[in-house]
């Protein structure tokens, strides 16, 4: 007997194959939309000047012969040791690179999505709001550790090709625990800062006023404090500052605050925190308009 | 309609919408800051006179000049074109019967009133509470006006710069920042003449100055932070360099709006 | 009658990406639909009428003017805009009376004519509560409403009813044909041909930045009827089905689909063919799984007049 059938949906009974790392489309993308951008491109290309001036310190201390004249005065400068590093990463022009650069390319992580009203479409997926947060984080944490972390750690396989022996890793075994440490502390950082700034606002341009504002205001606030107080600690109203006394600690350096570096990883972790707490209440599926 | 007119009457759209964002509450608690600073150091520095001045001259006068009126003219200078072309509300502005430089013009005269008003207030208020005890002295009145003027001319050069990176520029933020930031700080340790290729330092030129040791005026002894490596230009052509800045970055503005084909990013 | 609108080979390019291609065209008094499938051209022939955009070669003219660049020409047109975009922290009374202050009316006539305009599109009960709390229905109607507060000659439309409920619809399409009345020019671009239909009988095809055609809505159905439908039967043996159409004059072709199971037929007798389709099963005992037009739709009209 003739079966005209209907024509609709066929539902599917069958388990979903769970993937292991369903942010990875979204940090993918982020880092793909970024580079898309030809300004980007340039400023990031930049942001691997300090490394090349890095790279030009190391080979003049191995050739200190043939630079005698040029590095009579500066001898200091190139006494290539963990405090070599921490002058070029823990410093405030190289901070100031990486949130140009980051501002560039995580400001509107979150805020582009909100803007235009995607997140239902993320969240209509199988999808958590850890891996949202992990994906988009992802493409600060890929772009924090371009710049701080790999570029300085092929500078000590550099010093030692230069060197042409293993004495540099043997006298400062820790360097590139160091770097790994002091790149993953600046990752986490300003992973979660980028997120809980681009997650208060729909437009990007002024989130990224919003991230370089509160990043220089509180450096301002923290000198206007330590003039008013004159106690160091108010030194950790700082965020660069605080980023600097936790990556001296790192490198073994000394810290510019006569604070105990203890202090700078609590305030940062502190932030993280209120950044996560944060995002769990912006980060819905479901927009409530008031 | 003459641009003139048109020029009001986009004023007088965007006066009052400027104020009903959050975006301008948000910058605008920020221009409050100051006050709750001047009475901190109020109650703190009690009866250290030359402390006081010391944190209007050194610190607030910093906070004004080198970060709020740069942050509040980057955001409302960028937006005067930025923020149409980002919204898609361009197409509402530009099928009136107003010139598109009356829209610049307009836009940027709401914007810049509505930042001097911003700026206005948390000056006023930190400078006369750092300065009670001589309110009775006409040269303090003096002093605060220059430091308004300082201010003022500031926001109309920072904005109408930035107000032409808008125009021309699709990301103008980051540039902005790199010049607000970077460039407007690091050009007085350049030597020679470079200073003078700043907004900035015709900015500092015209401080209050008072020679170290003198305190005077309510500006404090001097502003040493602010005149640091300083080479003052003239205050009649500081105010005429800053005047041309203004005018020849809105021109450009104006040309490039009147010109140049705005496509929304799909 | 003369042109009100007028654009002679007009075309425009977004880089490599062509928008408007050589277009000429006049647009007369009274409706006109511009129909076309998305990406087709038809809001950037809008902006360019509308003088959002230059033209890159060839002209563009409302009322024998150039629409670049001439504000004045505005106090003519009223536009609304594709995009549902607003000055979110405005309140629908303040967005429509804002607006018309840049006309340069004075302030009562201002409050009068924004009045008005909102009580046309019926949202005079929510005109203090800000856009950004609206729904879909009420913001396409506040972006009507400010298009014609001016009360403009020339109406340009940029998709006004995407997002409108079916009696939003309905009370929109009776607005702009109150309008047309009023002996005014209104151009209304549309993807759904019975949007268009409802409207007017006077449409211009537009696809991949060209005109394609331009008449009354009978001609673009005589169009669709001209064009050989295609039909496709899902069964349990295509070529026994097959078997019994063979002597049918009406059929033009049969093939069959790379399944082996589904009959492709194009006929220019669509409903003679689902009666025989019909009878054929019930007699035959053939099982039909599926039946589909795969061409029913503007875009394969649009795909037969440029000859796909």
């Amino acid at each position: 007997m003739a079966v005209i059938r209907e024509k609709g949906y066929a539902h599917w009974d069958g388990k979903l194959a769970e993937r292991r790392f369903p942010w990875w489309p979204i940090a993918r993308s982020g880092i793909r939309l970024a580079f898309r951008k030809k300004a980007f491109r340039l400023f990031f290309a930049g942001g691997f000047l300090p490394a090349f001036f890095a790279l030009g310190g190391l080979y003049v201390s191995e050739r200190l012969e043939d630079f005698k004249a040029l590095v009579q005065s500066n001898r200091a400068l190139l006494r290539i040791d963990p405090g070599y590093f921490k002058t070029f990463l823990v410093n405030p022009g190289f901070l100031f690179l990486v949130l140009i650069i980051l501002i560039f390319a995580a400001a509107g992580l979150v805020a582009d999505d909100l803007k235009h009203n995607s997140l239902q479409l993320y969240f209509s997926r199988p999808l958590t709001k850890q891996d949202y947060l992990l994906g988009k984080m992802s493409v600060v944490g890929f772009f924090v550790l371009a710049l701080s972390g790999l570029p300085w750690l092929l500078l000590i396989v550099f010093k030692l090709i230069f060197a042409g022996n293993l004495a540099f890793l043997a006298a400062y075994p820790l360097l590139p625990l160091s770097i790994i440490g002091y790149s993953a502390l600046l990752t986490v950082f300003f992973a979660f800062y980028f997120m809980l700034l681009s997650a208060s606002s729909r437009n990007a341009r002024y989130v990224a006023i919003l991230v370089f504002t509160t990043y220089i205001f509180s450096d301002v606030l923290s000198g206007i404090l330590t003039g008013i107080f004159r106690t160091p600690y108010m030194g950790l109203f700082s965020l660069r500052a605080n980023i600097q006394q936790a990556g001296s600690f790192l490198f073994g350096a000394k810290p510019p605050l006569a604070v105990p570096a203890g202090w700078s990883f609590a305030v940062l972790g502190a932030i993280c925190v209120l950044a996560l707490v944060v995002l769990d209440r912006k980060i819905r599926g479901v927009e409530v308009i008031k | 309609m003459g641009v003139k007119r048109s020029a009001g009457l986009i004023f007088g759209f965007f006066f009052p919408l400027g104020w009903k964002t959050g975006k301008t509450r948000a910058l605008a608690l920020l221009g409050l800051f100051p006050v709750l600073l001047a009475v901190v150091a109020r109650v703190f520095l009690r009866g250290r006179t030359g402390d006081m001045s010391a944190v209007f001259t050194e610190i607030l006068m910093v906070f004004f000049l080198q970060l709020y009126i740069v942050i509040l003219s980057l955001f409302y200078g960028t937006s005067v074109v930025a923020e149409e072309v980002e919204n898609r509300t361009l197409s509402y502005l530009v099928t009136r019967p107003v010139t598109r430089t009356a829209i610049v013009l307009g836009k940027y005269a709401a914007y810049a009133l509505l930042m001097f008003v911003m700026v206005g207030v948390g000056l006023g208020v930190s400078f006369f509470i750092l300065n009670a005890p001589r309110l009775g002295d006409p040269a303090l009145y003096l002093t605060f006006l220059r430091y308004l003027g300082v201010l003022g001319l500031g926001i109309l050069a920072y904005t109408a710069f930035f107000t032409f990176l808008g125009a021309f520029l699709k990301k103008a933020i980051i540039l902005g920042l790199v010049f607000g930031f970077g460039w407007e700080n690091i050009i007085q340790y350049f030597p020679g003449s470079t200073q003078r290729f700043s907004i900035v330092h015709y900015l500092k030129s015209l401080l209050p100055y008072r020679p170290a040791g003198i305190v005077g005026g309510g500006g404090g002894r001097g502003v040493a932070l602010l005149l640091f490596r300083l080479e003052p230009t003239s205050p009649f052509l500081a105010v005429l360099a800053l005047g041309a800045i203004a005018v020849v970055f809105l021109a450009l503005a104006c040309v490039l709006f009147r010109t140049k084909e705005y496509l929304y990013e799909e | 009658m003369t042109a009100v609108i007028a654009a002679d080979r007009l075309s425009k390019y977004y880089g490599n990406v062509l928008g408007l291609n050589d277009v000429s065209l006049e647009i007369e008094e009274g409706i006109t639909g511009l129909l076309g499938p998305n990406g087709a051209g038809k809001s950037t022939f809008m902006k360019l009428v509308t003088g959002q955009m230059k033209p890159d070669i060839g002209t563009v003219t409302v009322s024998g003017r150039r629409t670049w660049n001439d504000p004045e020409l505005f106090r003519d047109i009223g536009f609304c805009p594709e995009n549902d975009v607003f000055y979110e922290d405005m309140t629908g009374l303040e967005f429509v009376a804002g607006l018309l202050r840049l006309y340069g009316f004075p302030p009562a006539e201002v409050r009068d004519r924004a009045a008005r305009a909102l009580d046309v599109v019926d949202l005079t009960k929510d005109k203090d509560r800000l856009i950004r709390g609206y729904s879909r229905g009420m913001r396409q109607r506040i972006k009507f409403a400010q298009a014609v507060a001016h009360d403009p000659r020339i109406v340009i439309l940029d998709e006004p009813m995407s997002g409108l409920d079916p009696l939003g619809k309905r009370k929109l399409i009776r607005l702009i044909k109150d309008f047309k009345k009023e002996g005014r020019t209104i151009l209304v671009s549309s993807h759904v041909l019975p949007e268009i239909e409802a409207l007017t009988s006077r449409v211009v095809l537009v696809h991949q930045g060209k005109i394609l055609a331009q008449g009354d809505i009978p001609f673009i159905r005589e169009l669709i009827e001209a064009h050989p439908h295609q039909i496709s039967v899902r069964s349990s043996d295509p070529r026994a089905l097959a078997a019994r159409f063979v002597g049918d004059r009406s059929i033009q072709k049969m093939t069959f689909g790379p399944d082996g199971r589904t009959l492709v037929v194009e006929t220019h007798k669509r409903d003679d063919f689902f009666g025989r389709l019909t009878g054929a099963v019930l007699e035959g005992g053939i099982e039909v799984e599926e039946i589909s037009s795969p061409d029913d739709n503007l875009q394969a009209v649009f795909e037969y007049l440029v000859g796909k």
